[in-house]
This record gives C-alpha cells, sequence and structure tokens, in this order.
C-alpha cells in the first residue's frame, strides 16, 4: 500500500511540476502569441480589402463554413470562412463584391502538411476562384490541367477551401446582398 | 565523461540508419531540405533538455511508473519550444508546423530515455543527446538533400531577406524524377541508403577484427 502511493505521489508530483513550468511559460508567451495572431489577422484583412476602408466585424453563427463578416467599402464584404482541411480546422478571409463574386482570398490559419495542403497559404493558390460566384470550382476535374497539377496530393485541402469559398458566395448573395452594411 | 559517447550517434549508432528508429518523422518530414533542418533542431533540443533530466532523476522516478513520467516530461519540454517558438520566433514557428508536436511521439527520445538516460550520469545523457541530436539532423537532410534535389531540382533552406531560401537545380528542376519526392521514393531511398550504412559498419567491424 505504502509503495503505490509512494509512487502515485511521485508521480502527482512529476506532473505538477509539469503543469506549473507550463503555467509559467504560457502566461509569459500567451500575450506575445496574441499579438502576433492580430498582427496577422490584420495583416491578412489588408490583402484581401484592397486598399478600401473595413468596416465593423459581425458575428454569424448557425451558418456552416462562416463565422462572420466585415464589411468592405460602400457594398462590398470579407467574410471569415472555417472549413476542414486534411490537419485540421482552416481560416480564411475572403472578400466578395454584391453579386458574390470573390474578389480576394487568403488562408489565415492552417495545419495543413508542407508541400501539398500547405500550398494553399501561397498568392498563386487562390487565383482559380478569384472573379467566380456560383461557379466557383469544387472538384480537381473542373480545373485546368495546371491547376489540377498544383493541388494534385492535397486534394482535401482543395475541396475543403473550395466549399467554403462557395458557402461564402452563396451567403453574400442570399443574406447579405443589397449592401445592408 | 566519455565522447564516444558523443560521436557514436553520427555513425555507429545513427538512430535512423543503424538503430533504424523515428521513421515516421523521417519518412514524412524529408521533401524538403528545411522541413529535415527544422525538424532535426527540434529534435535535439528536446531530446537534451528530456535526457539530462531524466538523468537527474532516475533515482526518484519509481520504476513502474517510468514511461508516463519519462511522457510527462517530454510532451512538457515539447510544449515549452513549441509555445517559445510561436511567441518569439513565429517564422520557425510557422515552417514546422504540424512536425513540432510531432516530436512528443518521436521514438528517438523516448528511446534515449528509456536505453541510456535511466542508466547513466547527467553528462553522459546529454553527451549522448548531442549526438544522437545531430546523427539524426544529419541523417534526415541527407534523405531530404537527395529527394528534393532529384524530386524536385531544388533545394529549399531557410529564407533570409529579400532571397527566398530556394536554390534551383537547372536540368533537374525542368525533368524531375518525381517519385523521389513521393512516399514511395522516401522507402526505397530509405532502402539503399539503409543498405549503405549496414555494408558500411560491417565492413569497419571486419577491419576492427582483422587488426
Amino acid at each position: 500500500m505504502k509503495k503505490y502511493l509512494k509512487t502515485a505521489l511521485i508521480l502527482c508530483a512529476i506532473c505538477g511540476a509539469a503543469a506549473l513550468l507550463l503555467a509559467v511559460v504560457n502566461s509569459l508567451t500567451a500575450p506575445k502569441i496574441a499579438a502576433y495572431e492580430e498582427e496577422q489577422k490584420q495583416a491578412v484583412l489588408g490583402a484581401v480589402s484592397n486598399g478600401e476602408a473595413i468596416g465593423d466585424f459581425h458575428s454569424v453563427s448557425g451558418v456552416s463554413n462562416i463565422t462572420g463578416y466585415y464589411g468592405l467599402g460602400k457594398s462590398s464584404f470579407i467574410l471569415m470562412l472555417s472549413t476542414t482541411g486534411y490537419g485540421g480546422e482552416i481560416t480564411l478571409a475572403a472578400a466578395y463584391d454584391t453579386n458574390g463574386k470573390l474578389t480576394a482570398a487568403k488562408v489565415l490559419s492552417d495545419s495543413e502538411t508542407p508541400g501539398l495542403g500547405k500550398k494553399s497559404e501561397e498568392s498563386w493558390y487562390m487565383d482559380k476562384f478569384l472573379g467566380k460566384s456560383s461557379n466557383m470550382p469544387t472538384k480537381k476535374t473542373e480545373l485546368s490541367t495546371e491547376d489540377a497539377q498544383a493541388i494534385s496530393g492535397a486534394s482535401v485541402t482543395f475541396t475543403g477551401i473550395s466549399k467554403a469559398l462557395l458557402a461564402g458566395s452563396s451567403y453574400v448573395t442570399s443574406v447579405l446582398k443589397g449592401g445592408k452594411n | 565523461m566519455n565522447t564516444k559517447e558523443l560521436t557514436k550517434g553520427f555513425f555507429k549508432e545513427n538512430p535512423t540508419f543503424i538503430i533504424m528508429l523515428g521513421m515516421c518523422p523521417t519518412l514524412g518530414v524529408t521533401t524538403q531540405v528545411v522541413n529535415a533542418l527544422g525538424m532535426g533542431a527540434g529534435v535535439l533540443f528536446v531530446l537534451f533538455f528530456s535526457n539530462v533530466l531524466i538523468a537527474a532523476l532516475k533515482n526518484v522516478i519509481p520504476n513502474s511508473v517510468r514511461i508516463p513520467c519519462y511522457i510527462v516530461i517530454i510532451a512538457s519540454f515539447v510544449t515549452i519550444v513549441e509555445m517559445v517558438l510561436h511567441a518569439f520566433v513565429p517564422s520557425i514557428y510557422d515552417a514546422l508546423g504540424v512536425y513540432l508536436p510531432l516530436i512528443v511521439v518521436n521514438c528517438i527520445i523516448l528511446g534515449r530515455a528509456e536505453a541510456f538516460a535511466n542508466k547513466n550520469t547527467v553528462g553522459d545523457s546529454a553527451l549522448d543527446a548531442i549526438g544522437m541530436g545531430l546523427g539524426f539532423t544529419m541523417s534526415l537532410s541527407l534523405i531530404a538533400l537527395i529527394r528534393e534535389v532529384f524530386g524536385k531540382g531544388t533545394i529549399t533552406l531557410f529564407a533570409i531577406g529579400n532571397w527566398n531560401g530556394v536554390i534551383t537545380i537547372p536540368g533537374l528542376y525542368e525533368w524531375p524524377v518525381r517519385v523521389v519526392s513521393l512516399a514511395a521514393g522516401a522507402l526505397l531511398l530509405m532502402g539503399y541508403l539503409k543498405a549503405f550504412f549496414q555494408w558500411f559498419s560491417e565492413n569497419r567491424k571486419a577491419k576492427g577484427a582483422a587488426k
């Protein structure tokens, strides 16, 4: 009995010390991480806004793929999208005009595989979706040979992103249309 | 302190080619040289601190719960590396991505804790960790270099300033042997390299015996 109690206490002490150490490191790094993430978000918003003024954030709940939106300029929107890739959640910022046409998009965060799904972070990745609305390509067969080759090996990422962008487009045309913001 | 503990990881007991540990990250991350270097550095750091701590605590940790204790120690160091990199060097954190948390389940780290650190002194364990970590980094870089050069015709290193870190090899870039960069190529290459290292070490043993 005494032996088991001792073993349990030692294991507990090691876990406690590890938790304490992690808590200390976390308290030191968390503000910096939050600041870095905010900076990243602002950079992405700036990149997709194309120089237009970004309005207030409106959160959206109960709609799949859409977590919220910002008004952009007079009648455009930046939608914050969330989807599932190969390595977990992917979040994107995507700008649409009133007709639901995609004008810019950028990945905000992801856990995709480097060399495969991670390619979605590169600037050329979104080119195949730009200018599209309800005709957004969601299958590899709908792409040109060159584009299909570029996403080869990362179809799950492509499907996730394209479906989210399509959902964003239909949200703009069905709910936000008319530039209410 | 014994310098043999440091050098054995480079060749004689190379974790990748001789002991065959940590195969998953070896096959998974070696598509680009930069990934191999990043993974190697992460493993080296965690291996060093976990080996030192486990060697220091070897008389305190009860035998029956040693594995959970090692896992807690290793996972804590990996999490610390993750948080510190995310906060202070976000570019490296972004580059390493998903491979960083995967260090927790790298067999080399648990393997060295179990096979070496819990039986040896702190100094020897530190040397063992440095040697094994460097050996792992070198092996990973070698595989990645061959795979990237032949499979893609490029060598990707860390981007510095205006330079994007990619060296393009004319000829191979236009006509790469694509299978080398795919999973099948990784396994094939691993087999050839293992055979080469096996041949080399047998040869050395035979020469040593002849003397």
